[in-house]
């Protein structure tokens, strides 16, 4: 018989420190993981970082100093900088309570034209710029055919309830789907405990709802928020006189050829946008109660009461027929000479995009995005991958940079890139020389007309969605799988191969279906970077609607719409809608 | 993948420490542990939740890198190679089955990451389904298959690889009650015939005695008594050990006289000889331990007498809670005389099977 009573206490500063420096060294011992791991983070470094950083301190130059102060001290641009933050919040506070009502209805309350109302509050994911807001000019705007057709009334909606309207329009299903989630993983059994306890409906809603929701309703007023004060394409178009930050930028560079003045302008846009950033990630997903991985009990009681059930009802109907009217203009002005003027039916428009001069555009866009699609969707789930489920000095750092793709505003993610890749990156080594390292990607000469740095913005703006969506679903995953994997004697790469991915597969294709879509329809992040020679739709769309010519930007809308649609389904074909594994992941095995 | 190795596994003054999940701080969750396990044993790491169990089997699999000390496997220093190279497979609480893959892929899941030819997989993985009682189940999901089945499944995957060392976490727990009886001596029998090194946690003492050659009971991230289960249920070192292995009855005694190994004590108004875990001196206070069974109701009035509280009749005994003084005893009968059931209330004299009595340090 062996006794050990060996209690010596020996707090160890130095096997702490030696600890972490081993567990750091145990991804050398891999090498997969470890060329993954250094692919990651230079791609990381030299897609993302580097432009914010450039961009930052081109605006601390001497001439950005001296103009930061004199735009701080000016009434023009503190106008400006109220107005980008008015229009945040109002946008903020309108598709938060959007996106909660439909949420609401879809989850808790018996009505019918459930499906057509989720179909509809998923739309604007998939719909190119300008369609919303050039479409609401048509209906409501001095010609508009509801405002003065219906009405009588030469509306003036340039300005700052214009752009409300269309960017809670575009921006809501962000909230719809986060409370969504949220409601249907709230327990039941919380409901009918309240429920017992005497509570009354509304009583259940005020006490219990909306408290457990907080999280949920705060994550999206900031995400709206950032979205709402970096949207570039829908201020160019509806904005009028009302001038914020991102048309600012907009200008200095495409009118004025000033990158220090919009760097400088960026760095005040950056600010806010950060600062939500940051509290959204470690403020609110700290204080979540709702468990979203947890699985309700029973199945949510529905109101059935007349009373709550028609009227609510009737607002969702009314959002979701409003939403259709507008994607109804979009397609009714592509059929059309120009609408509400001419309704002539043509198909001269369609012409021009698929024959004529669009075309280009066309080809152009969607190959771009199909290079961009499925690196996005391998990075994002291999990022995915290395966060949630390897130790290594760094991993918050390499999600928190991730993110940062798609939480800087694009406008200033192209202008770093204008700053960073306008020329070679070289570096000078001993007895070698110079070495060049990236050729020029933007601007004149640059490499592949500047379609290289398209394609990098396209998977810069993409990644995010993809890590978080592979976060949440690993998180799902009992890690046990993966080391039985590996205690049978397979690598982390082989894991990765064989288990991880399959499993994550409905994960997979949801980033390369939002990839496929956000590259197709960003415009504020390539603005910037597209040459004679590589031609975008979303920035073809843009000349078209300053033109005038709306049937040939609504015929761009209407086909790139297509071309998404026609990409999702290939997609989900071609991945597989499912890991082939739900029964036993809900069995909890 | 090695059949013909040994598998000695040893564990040298093995800590891990965390940190603290919240805030500063540090867990010893492992606190210098020394193993040594011969080939073929079988081992079994046994505690209450939370003292190490699982992070020592983690240690040995190499999912956690120890934070001192070495394991060696045949003598080699594995402390730091990486968990798919070194011959050892796991068994997991979940059984964490492959739910996209059918049983037979899972199965060769193993053989296919050592290469293995396709032909040798198919022979191999045939007969260690047809050994496990699972031919022709290998075209079904894991999701369609029972508890044990999958069970059957998980332990096949690994079995089919030959590791040096077998490792289960808790790979029962998930089973009902009666499976758990069966697949537990399915395991000794398998292990005993396959010869292969094993270590098994699990927190279910009788599981423990059933399965092993060799138990170590672990307390706070240390071992606190090492041995085969006869000597920890007869022996225990401690009223830990004591208290977790079965049930225990500690009575207070007076060593009387020290004779070697035999320690005289006065105990229950008798002179008796007792087994000690430590050398007590003449005049010591000490506690005696002693085994529900090993206590013996007796309609005596010239012995101490107790009071019963509660009688349970439960078919193959019948346990009783008596009263001695200030003490609550527990007493199982095992005797299927009537003239042994007593009654609630009923007032009797209490003894003891000398035998079984246990020497530890008082208090
Ligand atoms: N990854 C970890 N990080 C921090 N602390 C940990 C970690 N894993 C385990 N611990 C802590 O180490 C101690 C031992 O945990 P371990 O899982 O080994 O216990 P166990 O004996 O297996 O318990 P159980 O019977 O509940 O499974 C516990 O205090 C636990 O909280
Ligand atoms: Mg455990």
């Amino acid at each position: 018989m062996k006794v050990q009573r060996l209690s010596q206490i020996a707090p160890s500063i130095r096997l702490t420190r030696n600890r972490h420096i081993a567990e750091f060294w145990r991804i050398f011992q891999d090498p997969l993981l470890f060329v993954g791991l250094v692919l990651v983070v230079l791609f990381v470094g030299i897609t993302i970082i580097a432009p914010i950083v450039a961009m930052v301190q081109e605006s601390r130059t001497e001439q950005g100093q001296e103009l930061f102060e004199n735009y701080l001290g000016s009434p023009v641009y503190r106008t400006i900088i109220q107005n980008t933050m008015e229009m945040g919040l109002l946008v903020a506070a309108a598709g938060t309570a959007l996106g909660f009502l439909l949420a609401y209805v879809q989850v808790k309350v018996d009505v019918p034209f459930k499906r057509l109302m989720h179909i509809i509050a998923l739309v604007p994911v998939i719909a190119p710029p300008f369609a919303v807001a050039t479409a609401t000019l048509l209906l409501f705007g001095r010609n508009g055919m509801i405002s003065r057709g219906i009405f009588g009334v030469r509306y003036d909606i340039y300005g700052l309830d214009g752009l409300t309207l269309v960017l809670t329009l575009s921006y809501f299903t962000v909230a719809y789907m986060n409370l969504r989630g949220m409601m249907m993983a709230l327990d039941p059994a919380l409901d009918e405990a309240a429920t017992n306890l005497g509570a009354s409906r509304w009583r259940i809603f005020r006490s219990v709802t909306v408290p457990m929701l907080i999280p949920g309703i705060a994550g999206s007023f900031l995400l709206l928020f950032v979205e709402a004060i970096a949207d570039l394409g829908n201020p160019l178009v509806m904005g009028g006189n009302y001038e914020v930050l991102s048309t600012r930028i907009y200008v200095s560079i495409v009118g004025l050829y000033n990158t220090t003045a919009a760097a400088v302008l960026s760095v005040i846009l950056l600010v806010p946008s950060l600062l939500v950033f940051v509290v959204q990630r470690y403020w609110i997903s700290r204080t979540s109660v709702v468990s979203v991985t947890g699985k309700p009990s029973g199945t949510p009681h529905m109101h059935r009461h007349p009373l709550i059930r028609w009227p609510l009802f009737a607002v969702a109907m009314f959002v979701t027929l409003f939403v259709i009217m507008i994607y109804g203009t979009i397609f009714a002005g592509s059929f059309t000479k120009i609408l509400n003027v001419n309704n002539e039916l043509t198909l001269e428009h369609f012409d021009f995009v698929i024959n004529g001069y669009g075309s280009e555009a066309m080809k152009d866009t969607t190959q771009l995005s199909i290079i961009a699609t499925p690196i996005a969707g391998v990075l994002g789930m291999l990022i995915a991958f290395l966060v949630a489920r390897k130790k290594f000095l760094g991993r918050n750092a390499l999600d928190f940079a991730t993110m940062l793709g798609i939480a800087v505003p694009g406008t200033i993610l192209g202008i770093g890139y204008l700053l960073v890749f306008n020329e070679p990156s070289e570096i000078t080594l001993p007895l070698i020389g110079t070495v060049t390292v990236l050729p020029k990607l933007t601007g004149g000469r640059a490499l592949l007309g500047g379609a290289a740095a398209i394609v990098l913005v396209y998977i810069v703006r993409s990644v995010p969605a993809a890590l978080r969506s592979g976060v949440a679903a690993l998180s799902q995953i009992d890690p046990s799988l993966e080391e039985a994997s590996i205690s049978l004697g397979e690598d982390n790469f082989g894991t990765f191969r064989r288990v991880t991915l399959p499993l994550i597969r409905p994960a997979f294709l949801s980033g390369l279906i939002y990839a496929f879509a956000r590259s197709m329809t960003t415009i504020s992040a390539i603005i910037f970077l597209t040459t004679p020679r590589t031609k975008i739709m979303t920035q073809q769309i843009l000349n078209e609607v300053e033109n005038g010519r709306y049937g040939n930007a609504f015929a761009y809308c209407v086909i790139l719409i297509l071309i998404v649609l026609v990409a999702i389904g290939i997609l989900a074909v071609a991945v597989g809608t499912s890991s082939g594994a739900e029964k036993t992941m809900e069995g909890g095995a | 993948m090695n059949g013909n190795q040994a598998g000695t596994l040893v564990l040298e003054d093995v800590s891990k420490i965390f940190p603290q999940r919240e805030g500063q701080g540090e867990v010893r969750a492992v606190d210098r542990v020394s193993l040594t396990i011969p080939p073929g044993e079988f081992l079994t790491l046994l505690g209450p939740s939370g003292c190490g169990k699982t992070t020592t089997l983690r240690l040995i699999s190499g999912f956690e890198m120890p934070s001192s000390g070495r394991i060696l496997l045949d003598d080699k220093d594995i402390s730091h190679r990486p968990p798919n190279k070194r011959d050892m497979a796991m068994v997991f609480q979940s059984y964490a089955l492959f739910p996209h893959m059918t049983v037979f892929n899972n199965v060769a899941y193993g053989l296919r990451a050592h290469h293995v030819s396709r032909g040798e997989i198919r022979q191999r993985v045939e007969r260690v389904l047809d050994l496990m009682g699972l031919k022709g189940l290998g075209e079904r999901r894991p999701h369609e298959m029972s508890g044990g089945q999958q069970q059957r499944v998980a332990l096949a995957r690994s079995l089919v690889v030959e590791p040096r060392v077998l490792l289960f976490d808790e790979p029962l727990s998930n089973l009902d009650a009666k499976l758990r009886v069966q697949m537990r001596s399915e395991i000794r029998n398998l292990q005993r015939r396959l010869h292969i090194t094993s270590v098994y946690v699990t927190h279910d003492q009788v599981e423990a005695m059933a399965l092993s050659d060799r138990i170590v009971v672990m307390n706070e991230g240390q071992i606190e008594q090492m041995g085969a289960p006869e000597e920890i249920y007869r022996r225990p070192i401690s009223r830990f050990v004591a208290d977790f292995i079965g049930r225990a009855n500690f009575l207070p005694a007076t060593v009387c006289a020290v004779e070697g190994e035999q320690i005289a004590i006065d105990l229950l108004g008798q002179r008796t000889t007792a087994t000690a875990s430590f050398t007590p001196r003449l005049g010591d206070s000490v506690a005696v331990v002693l085994r529900p069974e090993g206590l013996q109701l007796r309609p005596d009035p010239d012995l101490p007498q107790v009071t019963v509280e509660q009688a349970m009749y439960l078919g193959t005994s019948i346990e009783y809670f008596v009263r001695l003084g200030d003490e609550r005893l527990i007493v199982v009968e095992t005797d299927p005389r009537t003239e042994r059931i007593f009654h609630e209330g009923q007032s009797l004299g209490l003894t003891f099977i000398p035998e079984t009595a246990h020497i530890l340090p008082a208090g």
